[in-house]
């Protein structure tokens, strides 16, 4: 192998810095360039401070969490003594699963369950809706669940497995009421359909980083992104859930996700 | 005739230690009557060898005895903790107090500090004889690339990529064949593996994060690090070709190992057993054809590597059958007994190969 003269080398570091960054920031120009088909106004529900222990380290940027749910068949419904918020989405039957390229089957043997455990992530579009249907039939549902309960604990007064599911039955209307996230992934689209092709017209791909594992509420997932510095100040001056109203609020554009994986 | 090429700083290394060997060996041969130099031959000798050392310290600094040696080798250490610290440094830094710039502050620090790093480290290269403190800056060059690209994408929420790992890989094997640092090879190799089995898992429709929990994917990139070498010759780096092969066979033989016992992380759609028999039996056959492969062709890496290979999938095997069944004692003698059958077979290997060239060549 040739060694290369100092002057080519030189001008291959730079050729190469320069083109890496032209194309990384040409990319982001291209992408903000266009009209985004929505815009959404995020409150503190949707988008998460990290905990306070964590902004107070040596760290001066500010990232948010992207609080992202579903609409699960058992959305509402005591299991195992807790309320579940969130499972799998209504939406993601077989049909959906196929349609994302996973393979679906029949089978229901064990060698071949296995198959389909072996599966991994595919790429995804996911589709959001904030403060829309989905919301309302949770809040519907976590009104309809909190009247009911309640209603039987007045029937069976005197039972404390009554009274704490009623209790537990309001904190949760309280919480969809006041704090929980209203932005619901309501579809999900192979992410090979969003070039331009059969499935429709080009559209921009979105700003949000991948989502990362899934919170501690089953049905519910976070992603992480970087907050504009100049509301850096004010965020880290309000307390944890204060007024939603107040927050600072972002624009966020169709989103690119990933980790649509069958798991069941 | 053609003048012939200037050397490497490696390459005059050997040069200067070959001559002491020659000299410690040709004063042995004195003392046992073997052969003596005239006068004159000694003198022309010494004179030649003298002007050579003259050059090679003047030029690269080399090291002239094993107390030098030393020396250099706390000199590499001190180079590498050195550069690992600044890079931290720099990152800390950013870190601290990124939050109160703007973002086109933040970008235009983020590309000067790559631009600066980087000439800095070409600024070093013609200054620096001993070459310490351009490996140093060059550690640092491309730490604060890799920095300038994933703080980009913080920055903007680019959705991350395995594209970036290109430019990544373009920068360390720069940076590596300029300042002949074989650890910014190393990196350049692992940014490529990355990219290859990302890519190749993206090809069966698996999200390029996760391609990795599908061993296989490294197979393609093995097989390309492995032969790399043998069609780019890379005589004046003469420590570069062992690398390439030895990460070559490490994504060989770690996914075998895996496979040969998790099948489930398999492509390939057949029974669990079958398909982690047959890959314990892979892993046995290709390791002892890579024992055999660099015997023959002078790479004691490879050997030792294929070597390495072989005894964890034999011991994994002895584990499997004989853990549970046998005493403690039986086991490890029956694995002490093997350790010895190895040294026998591998004595009557060298005794049958010859080792023409050193594992620098192709």
């Amino acid at each position: 192998m040739k060694t290369w003269s100092r002057g080519r080398t030189l001008g291959a570091g730079i050729g190469l810095i320069v083109l890496t960054n032209a194309i990384a920031l040409g990319g982001v120009w291209w992408n903000r360039s266009s009209t985004p088909e929505s815009a959404l106004t995020l409150s503190e529900r949707e988008l998460g401070l990290p905990w306070r222990s964590l902004r107070l380290m040596e760290n001066s940027g500010l990232a948010l969490n992207l609080n992202v749910r579903v609409a699960g068949r058992q959305a509402g419904e005591f299991a195992g003594g807790q309320m579940v918020n969130g499972g799998t989405p209504e939406w993601l039957d077989a049909a959906k699963m196929a349609a994302l390229g996973f393979p679906v089957d029949t089978a229901r043997a064990d060698g071949e369950r296995q198959q389909h455990a072996r599966e991994l992530p595919r790429e995804v579009i996911l589709v959001m809706e904030l403060a829309g249907p989905a919301w309302q039939r949770a809040l519907e549902k976590a009104r309809e669940s909190a009247g009911r309960h309640a209603a039987a604990a007045a029937v069976n007064v005197g039972s404390k497995q009554f009274a704490d599911r009623a209790k537990q039955a309001n904190d949760e209307l309280a919480r969809e009421e006041n704090s929980n996230s209203r932005l619901f992934v309501i579809d999900a689209a192979a992410a090979s359909c969003y070039s331009a092709g059969p499935c429709g017209p080009p559209r921009t791909v979105g700003e949000m980083a991948r989502p990362k594992r899934p919170a501690s509420s089953p049905g519910s997932a976070t992603a992480r992104f970087t907050y504009p510095t100049r509301y850096a100040d004010h965020l880290n001056l309000l307390p944890p859930l204060a007024n939603p109203a107040a927050a600072a609020s972002a624009s966020a554009r169709n989103f690119s996700s990933a980790g649509a994986s069958n798991r069941g | 005739m053609p003048e012939a090429p200037a050397p490497s700083r490696t390459e005059a290394q050997e040069r200067v230690d070959g001559i002491h060997s020659f000299r410690d060996e040709l004063a042995r041969l004195a003392d046992e009557g073997i052969l003596r130099l005239d006068a004159a031959q000694q003198a022309a000798v010494h004179y030649h060898h003298e002007h050579l050392l003259a050059e090679f310290a003047a030029l690269f600094d080399v090291d002239r005895d094993s107390r030098a040696k030393q020396l250099s080798l706390g000199m590499r250490v001190a180079s590498f903790l050195g550069a690992l610290a600044l890079a931290a440094s720099v990152f800390f830094l950013f870190y601290q107090f990124w939050g109160h710039f703007a973002e086109t502050a933040q970008v235009g620090i983020l590309i000067a500090s790559s631009f600066a790093s980087f000439g800095l480290t070409m600024w070093l290269q013609r200054r620096d004889a001993t070459g310490y403190f351009t490996k140093l800056a060059a550690l640092v060059a491309f730490a604060c690339f890799v920095l300038n690209i994933t703080m980009l994408g913080q920055i903007f929420n680019i959705t991350p990529s395995d594209k970036a790992l290109l430019p990544w890989a373009a920068m360390a094997f720069l940076l590596a064949y300029t300042c002949d640092l074989r650890l910014l090879l190393a990196a350049g190799i692992c940014c490529v593996i990355a990219y290859v089995q990302a890519r190749v898992g993206t090809w069966h429709g698996v999200y390029w994060l996760h391609a990795g929990e599908r061993p296989e994917n490294f197979f393609p990139v093995a097989a390309l690090l492995f032969v790399f070498p043998l069609l780019v010759a890379h005589r004046r780096f003469p420590g570069f070709a062992p690398i390439y092969r030895v990460f070559g066979l490490l994504c060989l033989f770690l996914p075998m190992l895996i496979l040969s016992h998790w099948a489930y992380g398999s492509y390939i759609d057949l029974d669990a057993d079958l398909i982690e028999g047959g890959y314990q039996v892979a892993g046995f056959v290709a390791s002892a054809l890579v024992i055999w492969l660099g015997a023959r062709r002078g790479w004691p890496v490879t050997v030792n590597t294929g070597i390495v290979f072989f005894v964890i999938f034999l011991y994994t095997k002895f584990y499997q059958w004989w853990w549970e069944i046998m005493p403690k004692y039986l086991f490890f003698l029956v694995v002490g007994l093997t350790a010895v059958l190895i040294l026998l077979i591998l004595k009557r290997l060298r005794q049958t190969f010859h080792a023409p060239a050193g594992e620098g060549g192709p």
